[in-house]
């Protein structure tokens, strides 16, 4: 179930067994997207430090510019090690290739994206018990469940469960309709 | 030894207790479930503990922290597929085992091995700890940065296969934590006058959005593929008294290997449990029949890996520093829930001590009740389709990260990291160095400040103190063996190549 990765060992006497190691990333050596992280790191550091021109002077031993200007800079500098990095590994033809994520699984993963974000949104106006059961549907249809009686019941019982714990049992507050 | 046999009656207290055994459940099946983590089960505990007394929240966690790394080895002996990363090693003899059709020993063996290294480690925390914070409180803010510095670097240097990957992520996590009110001045930095991100970012949906969402995406690759079952039926489950007679000799050495690696920060159950294996095969009678069925392969990773558990909480309870990722994510969860590790916690709040002290060895017994009572129920475990386990896990991710303020704008903000950690994870930047340097941020700000004001602004105080020279000299030998394997990594990665 998980992206796991496989090595051959070969045991003693000639034996073969396939070990499942935990994943990893993919690459043991940087590659061009590492060049764009990179860049975009260099960029974001950039700018958080620029931001820090707005804060004010300091009135005590320590300014409130101080610790972020030492997060900035020290993003920037290991940012532009990362790029240098990929690019040497470019360059020595060391860089393996990207695996590149297949569109079915993107468009997946941007419907459970849009999803959640809907959900956000629509919580704290349709209220917990409107809004939940769809959300627990929508996803289970992104995980290409296709029976809908189960993803009825699955929807239904998770959105009780929950709210037994949450409401009843731990009293917290759960958002209730509001749109009127 | 009074102290702890108050803390043994406040766990079986009969209001207490089920939380104790609801942990390790919980930790339990998850640690099982391949796709989650001991990591996530701590995370999804989090909405709930926080509305408990913070003792009985600490013993909930500690029993999900000691059933999440045990949990690992069910998947591991029953599908060739580890649970949780520290159980990679049980693989080896587990499934082959398994394959022979005693799977249930293996199981049996890999709880009672389980059971061992935790008692044991738990023990030796015990022994250890408090005569650590003691000499923890002489730290003034100078050796608390040095610290700080400590827990970063070491973090970043082991938690994946890059060093700059993670310090670059040990480093995003303290712009992170520089969002929001300062500790010193109390300016509100970079919030563009959004009342939101004036808090800044709290720590729960952080940690929920990287660990738990973020893997939630991860396993949306795996839709459509076909799913590992485990077939046939468990048998006897209990080893022979005499496997268990030469199993002593392999389970103690192990678990004492596990609680030291336990201590030294930035290691884990995985390295843990591949050395425990590899030595426990090299001193072995017939080391031919490691990876074809020997328990002992078996017995050796998992009390190693549950040996790491007391181990970690050596320098998590008294100095504040993670010993690996779980307890990277434990750190969090004890800050969420106001439990502020370090030698004053042995100090002000010896009751949580103590019930930390009982509830970690009390969880290591249940894993013995639980693991054997269960054990025929765990293929039916890991049979629960993705399309209802993982919608549900995303709801309760949710559900946790509103109920911290009642805010759906931290709803938001777990989604937001939960891309952001998957992102990272796909290219190789661990979340471990994020999370700390979300918590120790603030913590290296205000004590530098502190350090600061002290010296009317003159730097050098930094490095006056001898123990935060040590510190910082621990700090450099880490970085610069990290840099030392990567080349080493690399140059063995060139000659591969070359050889292709």
């Amino acid at each position: 179930m998980r992206d796991l990765r496989s090595i051959e060992v070969v045991l003693k006497g000639g034996r073969r067994t396939i070990i499942c190691l935990p994943p990893q990333s993919k690459r043991g050596f940087m590659g061009k997207v590492e060049i764009a992280i990179g860049a975009c790191l260099m960029i974001l550091s950039g700018v958080f430090y620029g931001i820090t021109f707005q804060f004010p002077e300091q009135t005590l031993a320590f300014s409130p510019k101080i610790f972020p200007r030492f997060v900035g800079i020290c993003l920037f500098i290991l940012s532009a090690i990362l790029v240098t990095q990929g690019t040497l590994a470019v360059r020595k033809g060391l860089a393996d290739e990207p695996t590149k994520p297949t569109k079915a699984f993107l468009t997946r993963l941007l419907c459970a994206i849009l999803i959640g974000y809907i959900y956000t949104q629509l919580l704290p106006i349709a209220g917990y018990i409107v809004a939940t059961p769809p959300f627990i549907a929508g996803i289970m249809l992104v995980f290409n469940e296709k029976r809908m009686i189960r993803i009825g019941a699955c929807a239904i019982i998770t959105t009780s469960v929950l709210y037994i714990v949450f409401r009843i049992i731990f009293k917290v507050p759960l958002p209730r309709f509001d749109l009127f | 030894m009074a102290p702890i046999l108050e803390g043994f009656l406040f766990v079986l207290h009969p209001l207490h207790f089920p939380f104790l055994v609801a942990g390790v459940g919980l930790g339990i099946i998850v640690g099982a479930l391949p796709g989650l983590t001991a990591s996530v089960g701590i995370i999804l505990l989090l909405p709930f503990v926080f509305y408990l007394d913070v003792s009985t929240a600490m013993v909930m966690l500690c029993g999900a922290f000691c059933g999440g790394i045990y949990g690992g080895s069910i998947a591991a002996i029953l599908i060739a597929t580890p649970g949780t990363p520290s159980a990679a090693a049980t693989v080896l003899d587990g499934y082959p085992l398994a394959q022979k059709g005693e799977a249930g020993k293996a199981i049996g063996v890999a709880t009672i091995a389980s059971t061992s290294g935790g008692i044991i480690s738990t023990l030796c925390l015990m022994f250890f700890a408090p005569k650590l914070a003691r000499i923890a409180l002489a730290f003034g803010p100078e050796e608390y940065f040095a610290l700080t510095v400590f827990g970063l670097t070491v973090i970043a240097s082991v938690a994946g296969k890059s060093l700059s990957k993670g310090l670059i992520a040990g480093f995003f996590g303290l712009m992170i934590a520089t969002v929001g009110i300062d500790p010193v001045e109390g300016y509100a930095r970079y919030s563009f006058g959004i009342p939101n991100l004036m808090g800044g970012f709290s720590l729960l949906p952080v940690l929920i959005g990287l660990f738990a969402i973020s893997q939630i995406f991860v396993q949306m690759e795996m839709v459509g593929k076909k799913v590992k079952k485990y077939e046939q039926k468990i048998g006897r489950i209990l080893p022979s008294l005499n496997e268990l007679k030469k199993l002593f000799f392999v389970i103690v050495p192990a678990s004492f290997l596990g609680t030291f690696i336990g201590i030294i920060p930035g290691t884990g159950g995985a390295i843990a449990s591949f050395l425990a294996y590899n030595e426990t095969k090299r001193w072995s009678k017939d080391p031919d029949s490691f990876g074809k069925g020997n328990i002992a392969g078996v017995a050796a990773p998992e009390a190693a890996n549950n040996g790491t558990t007391g181990g970690a909480m050596v320098p998590l309870l008294t100095l504040g520093i993670p010993g690996d990722v779980v307890t990277a994510v434990m750190l969090g969860c004890l800050l969420l829930i106001g439990v502020r590790p370090g030698p004053l916690l042995f100090k002000e709040s010896p009751e949580v001590v103590n019930a930390v002290f009982a509830g970690l060895l009390l969880a290591n017994v249940l894993i013995l009740f639980l693991g054997v009572i269960s054990v025929r129920v765990f293929p039916k475990v890991l049979r629960i389709p993705p399309s209802i386990l993982f919608p549900v896990i995303f709801t309760l991710c949710f559900l946790g990260a509103f109920s911290l303020n009642n805010s759906t704008y931290d709803m938001f903000v777990a989604l937001v990291f939960g891309i952001i950690g998957y992102v990272m994870q796909k290219n190789g930047f661990p979340a471990a160095p994020v999370v700390l340097g979300v918590i120790l941020g603030p913590i290296a700000e205000d004590v530098l400040a502190r350090s600061l004001i002290i010296s009317h602004g003159d730097w050098s105080t930094l490095f006056n103190s001898p123990i935060a020279i040590f510190f910082y000299a621990i700090s450099t030998i880490s970085v610069i063996y990290s840099l030392k394997q990567q080349f080493a990594d690399r140059e063995s990665g060139t000659e591969q190549n070359d050889k292709k």
